[in-house]
Parts: structure tokens; sequence; C-alpha cells
């Protein structure tokens, strides 16, 4: 692996700010919290209570609309292919298509140089605006970078028709030497992907003579001080991680038409619909006031639709063929053209003195963004400012990523984000140090793990990746405790044939809540004249059961039931802005727009209500779909007051509330992970008996949905650690392009998993809410490699975990 | 060419190519309610059943179905009365993004119509080829095999509390 400190950085955002003392007042431990937001068990209506699925009728029934099933409402609705390239790198010459353009059904062609294509470079990495991931790719390219770039689309009558054109394509390339080592690709002398001219919005550290994309560097303290010291021993180990795929059973799929008003609309399955428009009036240069995207239900996206993977496509060929175009991804491109987590290298090395006080921790993360750079810096930089924070009590830490180019498909953003390769390395090298110091590995992580009141430094060491933190919330040691228990820590029972070998790993996890001062999410309320209420929300619910959320948050506030709020998400004609659902953030971020707009909304109610009941607004409360005097008991209900609002003889007044919310902070969730293995020390083959795992997520706003979470998240890192991910031939061609390939754990061959859900309240959020969805989905891999550790005795540091790998160690063993 | 199928209870003729999978055919006669996942036979998100046996519909040519009764996920309970086993799904938090749901439940149905009481077990075998990628199959079991207590007569609410309309009921808190 290549030394991190040789060659030394051309740019980075290594500059480390003078510690200021005062600067720690911006981070009081105590918050200054509404006087609502912390409600004890008993004082909850609606939040914390496990409502309905706002959607599940329709889920359930089959009634529910996904992008797909549009397809009956447009009559004159064509479906879209794309040619790919069949070459991992090289220049387009000719793509002949006249065979194609005169197919009966055909309705348009387009390749690199057709005019509805865009010149503008862009990624397609859904983020805010400015960036951080370099523009380096065009719609349709000439220049192909990976085995799957596209170079030709089609648009036909039918999904027949639109194949057979395709294949009638023929394309000629002048072919380039490729690489598909990130190691290989990091030297001088590889085949170069990029030159200076091809990227625009270039990123901090890139190096396109040795195919890197970006690097990034932080520290706190004296990192390289601490290891030279003679009182400490130094440990060092690394970690390798699979690309994985997201695998949402919905592929990405995406609808374009121009409505009566010759607006361009976009009905599409997508995690960040404001990111969308913006990047599509970038790239087509249409103002953005004339695009419009809308999200029906999504089938999962995990971070994958956190991408504007698909969406130009459609767009240009309604343009060019002037009718709606469906594109709706093959499952072969999913594998291998849409995006999927980035493989890593992940060096860790701790400066530790003889007791086992760790002095120093220093990451190093050699990253394979892929043929792109989408989401490669900040990905990349998450897995230090993630899970190094989780101990914040060590002195000295420093972390650095090089982020590399290779001729292999893109990667992306994915649950976890960067956190999961972290985790590994940190939690698995942690293991082994314990281990060589003879410590109890949870009494060991205690010294030094995160409290309330810390102020976590780590966390802001990279500059524009995080901010500086102070710890209100954390149940670690609750987390711990629980897990422990529930997987049998202390009464382990080993199986009655030799050959076979119980342990337990556990491993740690700290995840976010949002990106510290970059995301804006925001809500709108209106109420009618019978008392219900309309909730327009940018948030994006993409299977999680964030509208359902949002409805509790709001009828807690309003005093009303759920089933009196209609929702609506997603549509940026229709709810105000929001950055989309990822990082973790879309409760704590949009959920706090929601509350914000609710009570905007209830201070209206209750001033009618006053009005009504004449009585002085401060004596009155709401509930139960009422507005009621806690004095004297009377009451109003909403219905009267939306009606008097509506038509009142003397004054009227139509009851909006609207709530913007953006923030510094992004408290951490956190979680304990706890992993049962047998394993057969003849064979290596293991059995995984059960999977615990522990998750501080503040109050959870529905306890059933956030178990989901917890149980979904924790069953895709499990997957994670003993799945062959997706891997490529010498050529970079695709081995994996259905789900027989891909081989991911069916139910059969999931072990149990528990959730457990340890509430703390964590002051700046909802309610007291932080995040739930990522945290579970970085510890099954270091856990299970502990457990294995634990059982037989052999360390296995590279993703998956599997059978013949074990084997082979224990015979190194012998 | 024309083909004979009873959808739901209803038959219908629908024209098509013999090698048309049924998958694309039903959709297209409206029952978008099947689902396309993968492109065939592997992800379980098609599945209806076709002479009471859960089956991808996908992967079974229109002409292979030609003269059966399907029964789609729209064949089973509405959105006001949901199917026992739609009730368990909603139950459990079984439910998340929902594309591989109607598979899940259609071969839920076949399995407990010839398993009424499957061991949990027997339940992972059952769904071991619906692919889901949101829940991690720990609530849809949990659901499965409360739909299967349910189907036996037993209505009560799940055994995690049901939901907060019910709870609500239990409080009985009102301001009046």
């Amino acid at each position: 692996m290549t030394d991190p400190d040789n060659p030394k950085p051309d740019g980075g955002t290594a500059s480390q700010p003078e510690q200021d003392p005062s600067a720690f007042e911006d981070h009081p431990l105590e918050w200054d919290e509404s006087e609502n937001n912390n409600l004890a068990p008993d004082e909850r209506a609606s939040i914390s209570l496990p409502a309905e699925k706002d959607d599940d009728p329709k889920l359930v029934t089959g009634q529910a609309k996904y992008t797909a099933d549009y397809e009956k409402k447009f009559p004159d609705l064509a479906h879209a292919r794309v040619v790919r390239s069949e070459i991992p790198h090289g220049k387009v010459t000719t793509v002949e298509t006249s065979e194609a353009e005169e197919m009966d059904g055909v309705h348009a062609v387009l390749t690199p140089w057709s005019e509805e294509i865009p010149d503008a470079k862009y990624t397609s990495a859904g983020q805010s605006y400015p960036e951080p991931s370099p523009w380096d790719m065009n719609v349709l390219n000439e220049h192909v970078r990976y085995v799957g770039d596209p170079i030709a689309a089609i648009a036909a009558d039918d999904v027949e028709t639109a194949r057979a054109a395709a294949d009638s394509i023929e394309i000629e390339y002048e072919a380039d030497d490729y690489v598909l080592d990130p190691e290989e690709a990091y030297s001088t002398d590889a085949p170069q992907l990029f030159a200076e001219d091809d990227v625009e919005n270039k990123i901090v550290g890139h190096d396109y003579d040795r195919n890197r994309m970006a690097q990034i560097e932080g520290e706190i303290g004296e990192t390289v001080a601490a290891f030279e010291r003679d009182d400490v021993h130094v440990h060092e180990s690394e970690w390798e991680t699979i690309r994985q795929s997201h695998a949402q059973i919905e592929k990405h799929t995406s609808l374009a038409y121009a409505d009566e008003d010759d607006r361009h609309v976009l009905i599409t399955s997508t995690q960040v619909p404001n990111h969308t428009r913006r990047q599509l009036a970038h790239l087509f240069d249409i103002p953005i006031r004339d695009i419009r995207v809308s999200k029906p239900r999504v089938g999962g996206g995990f971070g994958g639709k956190q991408a504007m993977v698909v969406e130009p496509i459609p767009l240009a060929l309604s343009l060019a063929a002037d009718r709606p175009v469906l594109y709706e991804a093959t499952r072969e491109e999913e594998f291998h053209a849409m995006r999927s987590r980035h493989p890593m290298k992940v060096r860790a090395r701790t400066a530790v003195t003889e007791d086992g006080a760790i002095e120093a921790i220093d990451l190093y993360a050699l990253s394979n963004t892929g043929a792109y750079g989408s989401h490669g810096m900040t990905v990349a930089g998450n897995v230090g400012s993630k899970p190094m924070p989780l101990y914040s009590k060590v002195p000295n830490a420093r972390f650095k990523a090089d982020i590399v180019h290779t001729n292999t498909p893109q990667t992306g953003a994915m649950r976890g984000y960067g956190a999961p390769q972290g985790t590994l390395a940190l939690e698995g090298h942690l293991d082994e140090v314990a281990r060589d110091l003879d410590l109890d590995p949870v009494e060991f992580r205690q010294q030094h793990y995160m409290e309330v009141g810390d102020l976590d430094e780590i966390a802001g060491m990279m500059g524009g990746e995080g901010a500086e933190r102070r710890i209100r919330s954390c149940g670690l040691d609750e987390c711990i405790e629980r897990g422990m228990e529930a997987i049998g820590w202390d009464s382990l029972e080993q199986p009655d044939e030799d050959h076979l070998h119980r342990g337990i790993g556990m491993a740690l996890s700290a995840q976010g809540t949002g990106v510290a001062g970059d995301e804006l999410g925001a809500a709108q309320l209106m109420m009618n004249e019978d008392g219900s209420f309309h909730l327009h929300v940018g948030g994006v619910d993409i299977g999680t059961g964030a509208d359902t959320a949002f409805i509790q948050i709001a009828a807690e506030v309003l005093g009303c039931d759920e089933k009196d709020i209609v929702i609506k998400s997603s549509d940026t004609d229709v709810t105000p802005f929001d950055y989309g659902a990822y990082a973790s953030s879309t409760t704590y971020i949009s959920g706090t727009a929601v509350k914000k707009a609710a009570e905007d909304a209830r201070e209206r109610i209750l001033y009618w209500g006053s009005k009504l009941l004449d009585e002085p607004e401060a004596t009155l409360e709401t509930g139960d779909g009422a507005v009621y005097s806690e004095e004297t008991g009377a009451s109003v209900d909403l219905e009267e007051i939306g009606y008097e609002a509506a038509y009142g003889h003397e004054e009227r007044e139509h009851i909006l509330g609207k709530g913007t919310h953006c923030t510094e902070e992004s408290p951490p969730p956190f979680a304990a992970q706890f992993v049962d293995v047998t394993v057969n020390e003849e064979t290596g083959e293991f059995d995984v008996n059960k999977l615990v795992v522990a998750v501080d997520c503040g109050v959870a706003i529905n306890p059933g949905m956030a178990e989901g979470q917890v149980e979904g998240a924790n069953h895709m890192s499990y997957e994670m650690a003993v799945s062959e991910g997706i891997t490529f031939d010498d050529e970079g061609r695709p081995e994996v392009t259905d789900f027989n390939e891909y081989d991911w754990p069916t139910a059969a061959e999931t072990p149990t998993i528990e959730s457990i859900l340890i509430e703390t309240h964590e002051p700046t959020g909802p309610f007291g809410a932080k995040s739930v969805a990522e945290v579970p989905t970085n510890t099954v891999p270091p856990a299970l490699s502990n457990a294995i550790r634990e059982a037989v005795g052999v360390r296995i540091t590279d993703m998956p975990i599997t059978a013949e790998k074990i084997e082979s160690e224990l015979e190194n063993g012998d | 060419m024309q083909f004979g199928l009873t959808i739901n209870g209803e038959s219908t003729e629908v024209d098509a190519a013999p090698d048309d999978d049924l998958a694309s055919v039903l959709r297209s006669e409206g029952y978008t309610g099947v689902k396309c996942g993968c492109d065939g036979g592997v992800c379980g998100a098609s599945k209806v059943l076709i002479e009471g046996e859960a089956l991808m519909a996908c992967g079974t040519t229109v002409e292979e179905a030609d003269g059966t009764s399907i029964v789609t996920i729209e064949g089973l309970g509405t959105q006001e009365d949901l199917h026992p086993i739609q009730r368990a799904f909603v139950d459990h938090f079984a439910v998340q993004c929902g594309f591989c749901i109607p598979g899940m439940i259609i071969q839920t149905k076949e399995l407990l119509e010839e398993n009424p009481n499957p061991s949990e077990a027997e339940v992972r075998e059952a769904i071991d080829d619906n692919l889901c990628r949101c829940t991690g199959y720990q609530k849809p079991v949990e659901a499965i095999l409360d739909a299967a207590e349910r189907t036996n007569g037993d209505e009560a609410v799940a055994a995690d509390g049901g939901t907060l309309s019910d709870r609500r009921t239990n409080t009985g808190e009102t301001h009046d």
C-alpha cells in the first residue's frame, strides 16, 4: 500500500485552525431547547409511538405508484435503451446508427454528437451547491473510461424495439491502455484517465498524472510526535473492503415529458429532487423554474439514488422524440453502470501505552472511485470523520485519504458513506490491540470513547468535512450493556464437537445526523376549513417511512390525529426546498422544519381558539383535535376553528405555517454490535448464530419503523461482511450481472437479527431525535472478523469473510 | 394471439405474443401491483398465484398461463379491508419501500394455504427467493408467523402492541 507520507500532498484541506479556547463557547453543553421538545413518555400523543406507516395500505395492496407505474398514463410513451462501452478505456471514433434510425417504432437515436446531448460537463453526485464532486462526465461519452460508459441512447415504441435498435448500433473505438487496480493506478506510469482540461470544478489535491482525483488530510494534536514517544507501542494493520451494490429492488427509473405549458417534467425514482432539478438546469441550460422533478413512491435508495444517474437520458430523448420517454435501467446496468460502494484499503495505526492508553490514532485510506469522481472526496472523508470521533478522548488523531481513478464503474454514495470502511479498520484494529495488551475489548474501548459533555474535536479535523461538536446525548454504555445481555456475552457455551469453536465479537460505531452547516429542509402546513391539514415537505421518503415520521411530528405539535394530515412530499413544483434524503438527515433536518411549520400554524390556531373560547391564548393547549383551556376545560374543535378562520364574518385568514431548518450541529447516533459465530476449524466454514445490534438514535419518532431501519441496515452490513461483492475480469468486464451471481444472503441464509433501541434525548433534534438509518450499516464486518478471531484465533482483514480465507489462515497458523 | 386468463376471478382475453412474459401482460392490463425488480425470474417481486401456486410472472410466458386462474396482489384485500396477511405486514412494520411486498404477500398466501402453521425455518425457506433489500427479513418473517395465527381465526392485534389507533383506544384519554 502506498505510503501516505510520500509523496507529499500538493494540496488538501489540511490547514488546521489555531485552537481558540473561546471557540468552545460555541458548543455549550446546555442547549437552548424549546419548551415542548422534551416530552416524557406519558406526555406523547403521536411521537415515539408505533403509528402505522402512512402509505402502507397502498403498498400492501399493490396500489402504490412507482415511476414505472405511470406508463399507462402516457399513451404515446416511448421506452429508452442505452448502448454502453464494451471496452474499459478509449475513444469512440464512429457510432453507426443508420439501421436503428430506420427501424419502425424508433423515435430518436442519440450519440455524443447529437444536438440534444449537452456539451456541458457535470457530476452525477446529487450534492449541495457548490458541488464537492468534480464535473468530469458527459451525458453520452466520446472518451469512455469503463465497460458500461454510455455512448448512445434510443427511444422506441416498446422495450423490444428499443433493444433491437440498440443491438443494431455498431461502435468503433481507438482503445487505450487501462488500469483496474487502484494501487497500480496511483503511479506515474499507469494509463491516465483524465487530462487537466477534461475536468471542471476540480477537487483539492487532484493529480491527474497519477490518476488522483483528490487528496484530503486532517489532524488534531501532534500525531507524528505521539508515535515517536518512547512509552508507546505502535500497532498497525491493514483492511480491505468490497465493491458493494445497493441492489434496490426497484431499478433506477425515470420518465420525462413536456407538460401543457412546455415545462420539462421528470417523474423519477430519486433521493434528491431539488439537486436533480438544479443539475438538469445546468446541463441542459434550462431555467430551474421550467423543470419539475416529482418523486412518486421510491423502491429503495440506499444512496444509489442520491445521484442523477438516469434522468438526463429520458430528458434528452423526450426533447429529440417530442414525446414522453421512460427509461428503466436493466439489472445488469444496475450492477455495472449505476453506482456502488467505494472499495477501499484502509490502514490503521495506533500508539498505545503499556497500560492501554491510546495516545494517537492514524488512519489512511486509498479509495477506488472508479472512472468518475462522484462522491469520491466526501465519502473518503467520512472514513475518518465518522468512526474516529467515537474515541474523542484520544488526544492526537490524523486521517488522510487518496482517492484514485481506475477503469471500473462509477462509485457513489451508499448507506454508511465511508463509515463502514473506516469502522472495519478501526474496530478490527482496536480489537487486535486489546488482544495484544491482554485487555478486555469492551473496557479498552470504554476508556476512550465519547460521553456526554465531551467536546469532539476530531469531527472537525478535516475542515469542510465536519464540525467540532459538543456531545449532548450518548447511550453507548447502555448499548453495550443491553447488547452483551442479549448475545449472552458471559454465558457462551462451546459446541460438543471438538472441531467447532464458538466466539462472540463486538464493534462500536458512530455516525452523524445530517451534514453540519450544509443542509436545508423546509415545510409548509396548510389548514383546511374542516380542521384537517395539508403538509408539504421537501424531504424525501424513499421507503424509510419519513412521510409518516413527518406526520407524527406535525400531529404531536397540533394535537390532531395523524389521519387528519395529508402529506405531499418531494415535488419541486409544490413542496418547499430540501436538500434531499441523505446523510441520515431526513428526520433531523426536514423533521425539524416540519416541527417549526406546525408550531407556526399552531400559533394561529391558538389565536382563533382564543377568539372562539374568549380565553387568553396563554391558557390554551391543543390536543385530541381541539383547542382546550387548561383552566376551565372548555374546548373548541379544530374543525370549528377551520371554518371560522376561512368563513368568519369579522376577520378571515388561511392558516398557514412555515418552517425552514439548517444547523451547524450533527449529533452522532451510536451502535454496539455483537456477533455470535461458530467456526469449523477443519474447513473454515462458519455459521453466524445471531446478530445483536443496540442503537442510540435519541428518541425514535416511530420505534417500529426505526427497528426496521436498524435491521435492514444490519442486514446490509452482514452482506458486506460475507458476500462476494461486484467483481471484474481482467478486461474490466463485470462478472456480476444479475442477482444470482451477486449472491447476497436470502431469508434462509440470514441469521436472526435482534435490534435494541436505546432511548436518549438529543436536545438539538425534533422531540429529541437523531439519526438511525446508517449507523447499523457499519458494524458487522469488524464484529464478525473479531468473532472469528475469538473463535479460532485467525484474523480476516479483507472482505468478504469466506470459509476459504479462514481455512487458508488456519493452515498458515499451523 | 388471444389468450384467456382469469385474473382475480374475472375472465378476460388478452392480445399478446406467446412468449410475452406474464408480468408485462398483467402490468399492461393494469395490474401494476405485479413488480419487476430483476430481468427475469430471480427477485420474486412479480409473484402471482397461478392455479394456487406462487410463481414469478416475469419467468412465465402468457402461453404457459393460458386458460389458468391467476391471483395478483390486487385480488387480496383492499386498502379499506386488508387481508389478514396484509394486515400482519402492516402491523409488524415489515413494509419499507414496499416494492418486494406484493410478491412476498403472494408467496405467504401460498405458504399458509399449504402449511397453516409453519415454523420460522419453514417461513424463511418459503420466501427464500423473495429478495428484499430494505428490511433484512426479520420483520417479514415475524409478520408471516403472525399472519399464520391470524388466518387460523386469531384476529388479535400484533404481539408488538398493534397500531397507534389501538393504543389510543386503550388509553381512553381525552381533554374534554
